[in-house]
């Protein structure tokens, strides 16, 4: 094939993180290239560069011969480069006509729009990919697949040569993905490039050709997907260093009793989830991004409605409709999305540490400001919080800071905290802190707090918790203790799509 | 922006802008700062005033109620009707504050309840209180007969200072008090930080929001009755713009329309400032349909003094 995508020598960093490391590959026409990698390997990143929502550092994107510049999704958009994302990006209330003609609307010889001509067109294409799609229903109408079936009859009517699906099946049934798939199969059949990003190993071998594996931002390898096999895939993704970080942590050996268990848990996004948690125990959530493990523990502390299950707090049935119900108990969350959900930034590190005890440092009907600046400066102390002073405003704070702040409020000695969720804790921190967040960790542990510690980041999972559960697609398809866990087998558990039944109680 | 940090950096700024707003307009008009005038904008001062506390503490809350203006007005006119039904006027003073709480009800259940956002539910609101009074009074003034209701409104200290004004200086001292020095205000300051994190963090911030939107109309209430004591008449064109002149003080004093930050004490010299300059458009002869038009104006350079500093706020998050 002379027509080609090729990436040449792309870098991109973030600030304290290089997203992509001199990534160059080559993408046919006729073939489908599927992108493969951990979570923050790197894939999104490079699709970002070729939708031209971010831009390269370094190197180029060549589409048939010649180099793509875009600034804007527009440029990629008139360059011929359509990117499908999960989140859908039609127009609801409009038309699926409108929708795909959206931009190049055909006009009559008044100038408004050729109604007549825009059915004719768009039943044309309806037609050619075979869709049972009424092409006057309003897009918002249609089912979700659908709606992705409109959003590539879009990307077809612009004449993309290049169309990169992002995670296309995560939200659809099996019947829907055999009709995806046999659209894929109609574009390639038309000699498009088609690049592919999905998790789920199963498909990949099902509908590409050409596999490239990201590892931490680099191209570890590429494989013709005839050529390869599963276990294969997966020793190309993983098989980092973890180092001496996990193996000097100081660790609590000793377990008290059953704090808290769970269940038969289901609420949105969460299938019949059942763990338990001990006394000085950390347990650790693996799984992708979207796995249904924040989606547990939102359900589990009240933030979100649970629909049905148990929650047995050291013995005792406990339901919370609430997070305020659930600090009572004993819980403590430290959520996913620090800035959004954990801090209230503009204010000062002294007003987000007493949120939860207002109502204990108070004398009469006031706030007692004395205790509340004691309480604020012995968590400065105790995390050894880098700050000119308690009124520092929190978004001035360097990420690890910020993550010291929240772990302060939950576990001051006002608080009851037997419980601490932490979700993601070491997102956007750098490697020196994060080892100390781990450290910290260990210690909550030997202080006898129960540690529920979820993470997209396998090593860090393995390394710090005593039972890893794994999930996929809101079940938990396996438990693991540290000494059985590999990366392998792990990522196996979170990826494969053969549900393995739990290994009964694995403690 | 060099504006906008002085208007940012310190109520003292914004008191200063104030002091030499009054003395232009001393210098283009000698009468300005007469008894009679300073009385005239005291009084004029306390009507949005009092809105303008409610306002405070909804916008710090990440709330807001566009129907304040028109809950006083219909405030003023519900205890006109009392007192001319025979009602002794303190028992209508306390029965039109229940009607005011009642007001504020309704809005928390559309916007706690229902889900609706602030803006929308209190707008239609504002609609419908407006239209109620409208028929109620068949677009009529009612006056008054009943002179010991007047007092409220006629008293002054040392023949400048009236009660109307230090009823909104004392309640404006009491929120002071309660946003800076208790739990709940606390909780409004963080809910309207940050809705999610309060919420995780034990607070409920649909419970803030209700006791929020309450208060609002027990303090809108109070104002209309304030304002229709002065009259000795309740008039259904009443306080048209409070809810508007009631944001702008806030917003120019520094509370933001975006939640979270800000205080009392700017709310007040925001509303010296306000009105200084709209007593002082009159002194100096300015149009009266022009001023509507300052007014507008002055609103919208506050929103805009507003976000600006909110997006630097955030473009500064995003580089770090």
């Amino acid at each position: 094939m002379e027509y080609f995508l090729e990436f040449k020598g792309i870098r991109k960093s973030f600030p304290g993180v290089q997203a992509l490391r001199d990534i160059s590959f080559r993408a046919e026409g006729g073939r489908v290239l599927a992108l493969l990698g951990e979570n923050g390997a790197g894939k999104s990143t490079l699709l970002k560069i070729l939708a031209g929502d971010l831009s390269a550092d370094e190197g180029e994107v060549v589409l048939g011969g010649a180099p793509l510049s875009f600034s804007s999704p527009y440029d990629a958009i008139k360059a011929g480069v359509s990117v499908i994302y999960q989140e859908r990006q039609l127009i609801p209330a409009m038309s699926v006509m409108e929708n795909i003609f959206a931009g190049a609307l055909p006009r009559n010889s008044f100038g408004f729009i050729d109604k007549p001509r825009l059915k004719k067109d768009t039943q044309a294409i309806i037609e050619k990919f075979g869709l049972p799609i009424d092409p006057a229903a309003p897009a918002g109408r249609l089912s979700v697949a659908y709606q992705q079936m409109v959003e590539i009859m879009k990307a077809y009517r612009r004449g993309s040569s290049v169309i990169a699906f992002d995670e296309p099946t995560a939200s659809l049934a099996e019947a829907e993905i055999s009709i995806l798939f046999k659209l894929i199969a109609e574009l390639k059949r038309e000699g498009k490039i088609v690049v592919y990003v999905s998790h789920r190993l199963a498909e990949i071998f099902q509908i590409t050709d050409d596999i490239v594996v990201f590892k931490d931002g680099a191209l570890v390898k590429t494989f013709v997907t005839d050529e390869t096999s599963e276990p294969e895939l997966i020793r190309a993704m993983i098989g980092r260093d973890i180092g001496d970080t996990y193996a000097n942590l100081s660790r609590n050996t000793e377990y008290g009793e059953t704090l808290l268990e769970v269940r038969n848990l289901v609420a949105k996004q969460v299938k019949n989830v059942s763990f338990s948690l001990r006394k000085g125990e950390i347990i650790g959530f693996a799984g992708l991004v979207g796995a249904g493990r924040t989606e547990v523990v939102r359900a589990l502390f009240g933030a979100d409605p649970m629909i049905s299950g148990e929650i047995l707090l050291e013995g005792k049935r406990v339901e919370f409709k609430s997070p305020a119900e659930a600090i009572t108990a004993g819980l403590a969350l430290c959520p996913e999305d620090r800035k959004e959900q954990g801090l209230v930034l503009y204010h000062s590190i002294r007003d987000n540490v007493s949120i939860p005890v207002l109502s204990k440092i108070r004398r009469f009907f006031f706030l007692d400001r004395k205790a509340e600046s004691a309480l604020a400066g012995g968590i400065v102390d105790k995390y050894s919080i880098k700050t000119p002073g308690i009124d520092k405003i929190v978004v001035e704070l360097s990420g690890g800071n910020q993550q010291k702040v929240i772990l302060g409020r939950w576990t001051s000695d006002q608080m009851t905290t037997k419980i601490l969720i932490l979700d993601e804790p070491t997102k956007g921190i750098d490697v020196g802190t994060k080892a100390e967040v781990y450290q910290m960790m260990c210690d909550l542990a030997k202080q006898g707090f129960g540690v529920i510690f979820i993470s997209s980041e396998l090593p860090e999972v393995i390394g710090v918790s005593d039972t890893i559960y794994v999930m996929r697609g809101g079940r938990v398809t396996g438990c693991v203790h540290r000494g059985d866990a590999t990366e392998e087998s792990i990522l196996s558990l979170a990826m494969s799509d053969t549900v393995k039944t739990e290994r009964g109680d694995a403690k | 922006m060099f504006i906008k940090k002085l208007l940012r950096s310190s109520n003292a700024a914004l008191l200063f802008i104030t002091i030499a707003v009054t003395l232009l307009f001393y210098i283009f008009n000698n009468n300005y700062l007469n008894f009679d005038n300073v009385r005239n904008i005291l009084n004029s001062m306390s009507f949005v005033g009092v809105l303008s506390v409610g306002m405070t503490l909804l916008l710090i809350g990440g709330e807001v109620d566009l129907a304040a203006g028109a809950e006083a007005c219909f405030s003023g006119v519900v205890v006109a009707l009392l007192i001319n039904a025979g009602v002794p006027w303190g028992l209508a003073f306390f029965l039109t504050v229940l009607f005011g709480a009642l007001c504020g009800l309704i809005n928390a259940f559309f916007i706690n309840k229902l889900g609706f956002m602030s803006f929308i539910a209190t707008l239609g609101m504002m609609s419908v209180y407006q239209g109620l009074v409208t028929v109620i009074t068949q677009s009529k003034n009612i006056q008054i007969p009943e002179q010991g209701f007047w007092v409220i409104g006629s008293i002054s200290l040392w023949n400048v200072v009236p009660l109307a004004f230090i009823i909104m200086l004392v309640l404006m001292i009491a929120y002071s008090v309660v946003l800076s020095n208790t739990n709940f205000g606390r909780s409004v300051y963080m809910c309207g930080g940050n809705r999610h994190a309060a919420r995780l963090c034990g607070i409920n911030p649909k419970k803030i929001s209700t006791i929020l939107y309450v208060n609002n109309g027990v303090l809108a209430a109070i104002a209309g009755v304030v304002l229709t004591s002065r009259m000795h008449t309740a008039s259904p064109a009443a306080g048209s713009s409070g809810a508007i002149d009631a944001i702008t003080a806030a917003v120019l004093g520094g509370v933001s329309f975006l939640g979270g930050a800000g205080g009392m004490s700017g709310c007040f010299i925001g509303i010296l400032l306000l009105n200084v300059f709209n007593a002082g458009l009159t002194a100096v002869g300015f149009p009266s349909y022009w001023q509507i038009v300052a007014r507008g104006g002055l609103l919208v350079l506050a929103l805009c003094l507003d976000f600006i500093g909110a997006r630097s706020r955030r473009l500064a998050l995003e580089r770090e």
